[in-house]
């Protein structure tokens, strides 16, 4: 027995060594870089400067930096019950019994196909086509309809950006959601839904008293996935603002990317660089994440079920 | 015991044949100046295409030096200096000017002595005698210590780029030089029913920081109000910049896209024949155009107008693209003669031919499309950086834009600009 756990050992130590290496080392030394002034990132240890929680303070005193972060609060949760809405509206109705296979995996694959297509060739869609104020799919459908108002809307403006921004990206990302919840519904054995249909239960009582309680895991899953990719939200935001950020389209991910690289066109000051806080702004949302996660598991309380 | 002994034996005859080919290696090369250039084009850019050409004819005529191109694209300006840092050899690298000198200095290598020399390139004339004494000055400009630190090539200039046929038919006989002429063109490109202006969310910072340039005279100015904000704001010429705004947007002369154009639908509009003038771009616009305007397109620029009550009427964001060498290149002649076959003479031409962009040699003349900004770029007598200043301030920037925007659109008057501003800084 005692050989054996050597042994285990053994084969466990390379994947251990470069869990170290690549991803724990890379952790402790933003967190310890996020205290210090570091003007680029390549600088070593020894250019670094102790500013303590400086880089923190500056971060929560500059507007653009509030405004990334009430951009992706608010593209948490409207997105969120967007996306989360039609992916379970999508994922019932196809799961259930009227529908039949081929039609089924055709819409799958359908809703879930913006997913294949590259996140840069889905925006440049959205923006230079589908919003386009004068030949764009919302203006030629609404303008077809008579809707002469919601034709002339004025999409990607600066006022309207935000809005058009996390359409455009919950469109996208329904597909992945959907995969997610049918997975989810279609580990519910079916004896339940056949019982539930002979004792007269209508869809909806079905949906909330079989579907909903035997889907927590999956939800909690969900929304962990959705916290992390809506605090990773950088390509849309550089698709629609590519050369400087606006009010509208900032996220914490491209305001710590111009904080740590400088502006795309124009050249930035070198000495507003910092990478320091570039390492602030990481720990914060690793942060975030992590309180999303301490709230869901504490709202959603995880039940062992059996089936 | 056997064992180990082999196990030397074996690790010694590797380290003798691993010497052995080593030295070989170097014996042999010795002769032959090895460069490598790190590009600041993809490889299937028309720039990209030319340089390869340039670069291969160089390597004909000097066949004592090869090189090695690393096609980085614009990724460059993140990836060279953490390259540099950690020691990887890389000789020459090109990027816009400005950022090259103002951030990678310390790596470069001070070419002065190399603008004395003539080249094969140059037909007998010192190197700097061939590139624009404007570029060489406003390279001296941007260095700590007044040293060239940088070859510059494809200069550009920012100017209003226009439909010449529409100025034409709406009876447009002298090129607006002042703000008063630039709205009675518009007017007159309206009534002859042309939608007189347009520009793209990516440039909408330049019409109002030149304005404010033109203004105050001084980029420092306008730097100050991104940057100390407050009172700043309360200045009354702030508020006549606005109001000359806001005539464009009360005559109606924008076209009903500004607020929603996202690049390049607005160059697209100039270069569709819908609107007449870009308000401003640089000198790369019809190039980037091409494809929808073609070559036939009747281009034509003019400076950004003076501006009543302005003093910096002259003044003009220019720059250039410029290749950098580093200072512990081991082949600086080399590698110097390299960025002079580049940027002047044949090569040069070929550039501006191929991209119908400026060439830098000054005895070259400008592709028909830019042939306007010629006389523009001669005429310049001050620099306004990029945006004029106001991108100093990466928090204040975006409010400006998006309140600008507001102005221009006609969604906001002048004093609704300020204010708007004033509240958000």
């Amino acid at each position: 027995m005692k050989n054996k756990n050597w042994v285990l050992a053994i084969f466990i130590l390379p994947a251990v060594l470069s869990f170290l290496l690549v991803f724990l080392y890379p952790t402790i030394r933003t967190f310890v870089m996020s205290f210090f002034y570091v003007r680029t990132v390549t600088d070593g240890m020894a250019k670094w400067e102790f500013v303590g929680i400086a880089n923190y303070l500056k971060l929560l005193g500059s507007t653009m930096f509030r405004q990334s972060l009430k951009n992706i609060f608010l593209i948490w949760v409207w997105g969120g019950i967007g996306v989360f809405a039609v992916a379970g509206l999508f994922a019932v109705l196809l799961t259930s019994e009227g529908i039949g296979r081929k039609e089924k995996s055709f819409f799958r694959a359908a809703i879930y196909l913006p997913n294949v297509v590259s996140a840069v060739a889905m925006a440049t869609m959205w923006i230079q086509y589908a919003f386009n104020t004068k030949y764009g799919l919302f203006f030629t459908i609404f303008n077809a309809l008579g809707l002469e108002k919601a034709a002339g809307f004025q999409w990607t403006s600066p006022d309207n950006q935000f809005f058009a921004m996390t359409l455009a990206y919950s469109f996208g990302m329904v597909g992945y959601y959907l995969l997610i919840f049918m997975a989810g519904i279609e580990k519910i054995p079916r004896d339940f839904f056949e019982a539930a249909t002979i004792e007269g239960a209508g869809m909806l009582r079905k949906f909330r008293g079989i579907t909903v309680p035997l889907m927590r895991d999956v939800l909690r899953t969900g929304i962990v996935m959705w916290s992390i990719s809506t605090v990773a939200f950088f390509i849309w935001s550089q698709m629609f603002s590519p050369l400087d950020p606006d009010i509208g389209t900032i996220t914490p991910m491209v305001y710590m990317y111009n904080l740590v690289f400088g502006r795309n066109l124009t050249l930035t000051d070198p000495r507003l660089l910092n990478s320091g806080a570039g390492a602030a702004v990481g720990v914060m949302m690793t942060a975030a994440i992590l309180v999303v996660f301490g709230l869901v598991n504490l709202l959603i309380r995880q039940r062992d079920l059996e089936y | 015991m056997t064992m180990r002994k082999l196990a030397l034996l074996v690790l010694a005859i590797a380290l003798a044949a691993g010497a052995l080919i080593s030295c070989g290696g170097s014996g042999e090369e010795a002769q032959k100046a090895e460069l490598v250039y790190w590009s600041m084009w993809n490889e299937t850019e028309p720039q990209a295409m030319v340089l390869k050409d340039a670069i291969k004819d160089f390597e004909a005529v000097n066949p004592d030096v090869s090189i090695t191109v690393q096609w980085n694209g614009r990724e460059i300006r993140k990836t060279l200096q953490p390259a540099l840092d950690a020691g990887t050899t890389i000789d020459m690298w090109d990027e816009d000017l400005e950022r090259i000198v103002k951030t990678w200095q310390g790596y470069a290598l001070k070419l002065d002595d190399y603008y004395a020399q003539s080249y094969p390139s140059t037909n007998g004339k010192a190197y700097s005698d061939t590139v624009m004494a404007s570029l060489q000055n406003h390279l001296k400009t941007l260095s700590t210590d007044g040293g060239l630190y940088a070859a510059p090539y494809q200069p550009f200039v920012v100017a209003v780029f226009y439909n010449k046929d529409h100025f034409k038919e709406a009876g447009i006989s002298s090129l607006p030089t002042d703000w008063n002429e630039f709205v009675d063109a518009c007017a007159k490109l309206k009534a002859a029913g042309f939608t007189p202006l347009t520009i793209d969310d990516a440039y909408m910072d330049l019409p109002i920081g030149m304005h404010l340039n033109r203004m105050f005279g001084n980029p420092g100015d306008v730097e100050a109000l991104v940057k100390d904000r407050g009172e700043l704001w309360d200045d009354d010429r702030i508020l006549s910049v606005a109001k000359d705004f806001q005539m464009l947007a009360d005559g109606g002369y924008m076209s009903d896209q500004v607020a929603t154009n996202k690049w390049p639908a607005g160059q697209q509009e100039v270069a569709t024949g819908q609107v007449s003038m870009y308000f401003l771009n640089g000198t790369w616009l019809p190039n980037e155009v091409m494809g929808t305007a073609g070559e036939d397109f009747p281009w034509g620029q003019f400076a950004y107008p003076a501006v009543n009550g302005g003093v910096n009427n002259s003044a003009a964001t220019f720059g250039a693209q410029g290749f950098q060498i580093n200072k512990d290149c081991a082949h600086p002649d080399e590698a110097f003669a390299l960025a002079a076959h580049l940027t002047t003479g044949k090569w040069d031409e070929e550039l501006s031919t191929k991209t119908y962009g400026a060439p830098m040699d000054t005895s070259m003349s400008w592709p028909v499309q830019i042939s306007d900004c010629e006389p523009i770029f001669a005429g310049i007598d001050g620099f306004i950086p990029w945006s004029g200043g106001l991108a100093a301030d990466t928090d204040a920037f975006p409010v400006v834009k998006a309140a600008f925007t507001g102005l221009l659109t006609g969604k906001v008057d002048a004093e609704g600009f300020v204010a708007e501003i004033k509240a958000n800084l």
